[in-house]
């Protein structure tokens, strides 16, 4: 397997205006020469292969969307080095735009008032695409969705998931080396989210496309990738197999308990009954999740003083969801 | 084979630009009711100052310029400064940067439809009407063939002011005062509000030294010239060349050193 994208020690830093309070201080920021520097992207490196779907993860506002477009070629790094595919993004932008697709969730590469197939032919041109290719592809995408009615309908007619799906189309419509697809499936319903996962896993097998897939919806990372890349702050966390990520933070598992009572009120009173076995109490509508370490602390133990000390209606263990370690890392970062 | 992608452009401008069918009609509504305004302003300015020739210009020497200025600059506007403002204002600006075209080519050829279809739409139908109506004060000669030349290149001047005015957004993030202030300079200081006969001295040759002129003025004046003197032509068209390549350099230069500054929202 051939390195599509090398990245060696990159860095980002933004200058930004220091704003002070209250109309005295906006007034004095029109002549302040303050400003500090935010390290957006500190000091990254990653090898990516040709095919591989990443997961790239990270909580909001923490340097994601900076390395994707460091990546792409819009940013240019203050420090480190990026090739992709061969290129250097930012100094052969044009070029690298050619081996590259982009999705933004939020935004629509289409042409809003044209029927779909109008944009489709339009990025045939754009992007050079042999009559033979195109034609290819086409029958590709018609094997894969229903793409037929979607055609000849306006874009801004489209509902979401319709458009998201266009959207998707549309990145892979020359052939990529790689897509980057940025929260694909947000706001989506569950059956569109799983036809959206269906279509990009697909492609990546057909076309061999890498594929680096920021999101937060964890079901997308299950579904989807072998490997996770976690950022935050700007710094790396973790590189590695999603297997290996479950016991990278020893044998969690998740006992969820229903009482009698005010559910609210008794998991307050569970924190602080099980403050000695360490575990994380939280509570939703129905169940109270207590997130137990094992290597602390036994389930069976902190279970027997739960029903010391409560009634409990019902009870199930959940071995830990992704969504959970991810949590766990966002909130206290690898130790 | 790579200008076919620039047509594909234009061609999804056309259709798109026929999607939009009343923005067209109060476009045509819009250009009519000021040229109604235009019509009475010059009227009172003629009828106050006792002679029937000002700065020699006639009345309908001046109406004649100022109703095909018009049509001329509803036809050019591009709005290219609100368009990248709202670009980089909303990160669309990103997937713009994500096609393998130079951004100034792409956003240029992207309008280039709605310019095809403004020139059809509005400025044909102006002139033929002022030709019309005038019964022969426009000239029909050699002079159409130059005007033609003299057009193509003030949009492009045009279109590097524009962009250039727009690449300032990038630093500002803002778009409605330095699109104004573009608007009122560009319109003012190229003849196209007011004739450049109209203007002082001092002020005609300051303009003289600008590029804006070459924007309304060198094609009209082109236009409305009866007799055209071969050199005189000549100079202005070469004139008119200088700014088209002075401003496209200059717009590109600016451009790639403030997009090292960009840090699109949304990242």
């Amino acid at each position: 397997m051939s390195e599509i994208i090398e990245i060696k020690n990159i860095s980002k830093e933004f200058k930004v205006l220091n704003r002070h309070e209250g109309l005295k201080g906006s007034f004095k920021d029109l002549f302040s020469r303050d400003y500090k520097i935010v390290h957006a992207v500190d000091n990254i490196s990653m090898s990516i292969s040709q095919g591989e779907i990443v997961g790239y993860l990270g909580p909001n506002g923490t340097g994601k969307s900076t390395t994707i477009k460091m990546m792409t070629g819009v940013l240019e790094p203050t420090s480190g080095e990026i090739l992709v595919n061969g290129n250097v993004p930012y100094r052969d932008r044009a070029k690298n735009a050619q081996d590259i697709g982009v999705v933004f969730g939020q935004r629509s590469q289409l042409w809003w008032a044209l029927p779909l197939v109008e944009s489709f032919k339009l990025l045939k041109d754009i992007y050079q695409i042999s009559d033979d290719s195109y034609n290819s592809i086409m029958k590709l995408y018609k094997s894969l969705v229903d793409i037929e009615p979607l055609l000849h309908k306006p874009v801004r007619q489209m509902s979401l998931g319709q458009r998201t799906l266009s959207d998707i189309l549309a990145a892979f419509l020359h052939d990529p080396k790689i897509v980057f697809l940025d929260e694909p499936t947000i706001g989506l319903d569950v059956s569109m989210k799983s036809r959206i996962r269906a279509l990009i896993h697909a492609l990546n097998k057909e076309k061999n496309t890498t594929v680096i897939l920021t999101t937060h919806d964890m079901g997308d990372v299950d579904a989807l990738c072998r490997r996770i890349v976690i950022i935050d702050k700007g710094k790396m966390l973790y590189d590695n197999d999603i297997g290996h990520l479950k016991g990278f933070f020893g044998s969690y598992r998740t006992l969820k308990i229903r009482p009698s009572g005010d559910i609210k009120e008794q998991s307050e009173k569970l924190k602080n009954e099980l403050d000695r076995f360490s575990a994380a109490v939280s509570v939703d509508n129905e169940w109270i999740s207590v997130l137990i370490n094992e290597e602390k602390a036994k389930v069976m133990e902190v279970l027997g003083e739960i029903q010391k000390l409560h009634d409990v209606r019902d009870m199930k263990l959940e071995e830990i969801s992704t969504e959970d370690v991810i949590k766990k890392i966002y909130e206290e970062g690898v130790e | 084979m790579k200008i076919k992608r620039y047509f594909a452009l234009t061609r999804a401008g056309i259709l798109e630009s026929f999607q939009y069918r009343l923005a067209m009609l109060v476009m045509i509504a819009g250009n009519l009711l000021y040229l109604t305004v235009v019509y009475f302003f010059w009227k009172a300015v003629y009828s106050s100052s006792g002679s029937d020739v000002v700065n020699g210009m006639t009345f309908s020497d001046t109406l004649i310029y100022l109703v095909l200025a018009t049509a001329l600059f509803n036809f050019m506007e591009m709005y290219t400064v609100w368009e990248i403002g709202r670009n980089i204002q909303s990160g669309k600006i990103v997937l713009d940067l994500l096609k393998p075209m130079r951004y100034r080519s792409y956003l240029f050829w992207s309008y280039s439809g709605t310019l095809a279809t403004q020139f059809v739409f509005t400025f044909l139908p102006t002139f033929i009407i002022v030709c019309i109506a005038t019964k022969g004060a426009v000239p029909l000669g050699t002079n159409l063939f130059y005007f033609v030349i003299s057009v193509v290149m003030a949009v492009i001047i045009n279109y590097a002011v524009d962009f250039m005015t727009g690449t300032i957004c990038l630093y500002t993030e803002s778009i409605w005062g330095i699109n104004i202030m573009k608007q009122v300079i560009v319109l003012l200081l190229s003849g196209a509000t007011i004739p450049v006969a109209f203007f002082p001295e001092g002020m005609k040759k300051a303009v003289g030294y600008m590029p804006f002129q070459s924007i309304y003025n060198t094609p009209l004046t082109i236009l409305l010239n009866e007799k055209p003197d071969f050199t005189e032509v000549f100079k202005a068209l070469g004139t008119q060349a200088f700014w088209c390549a002075a401003l496209l350099i200059l717009s590109s230069l600016f451009w790639k050193v403030s997009l090292r500054k960009i840090t699109v929202n949304g990242g």
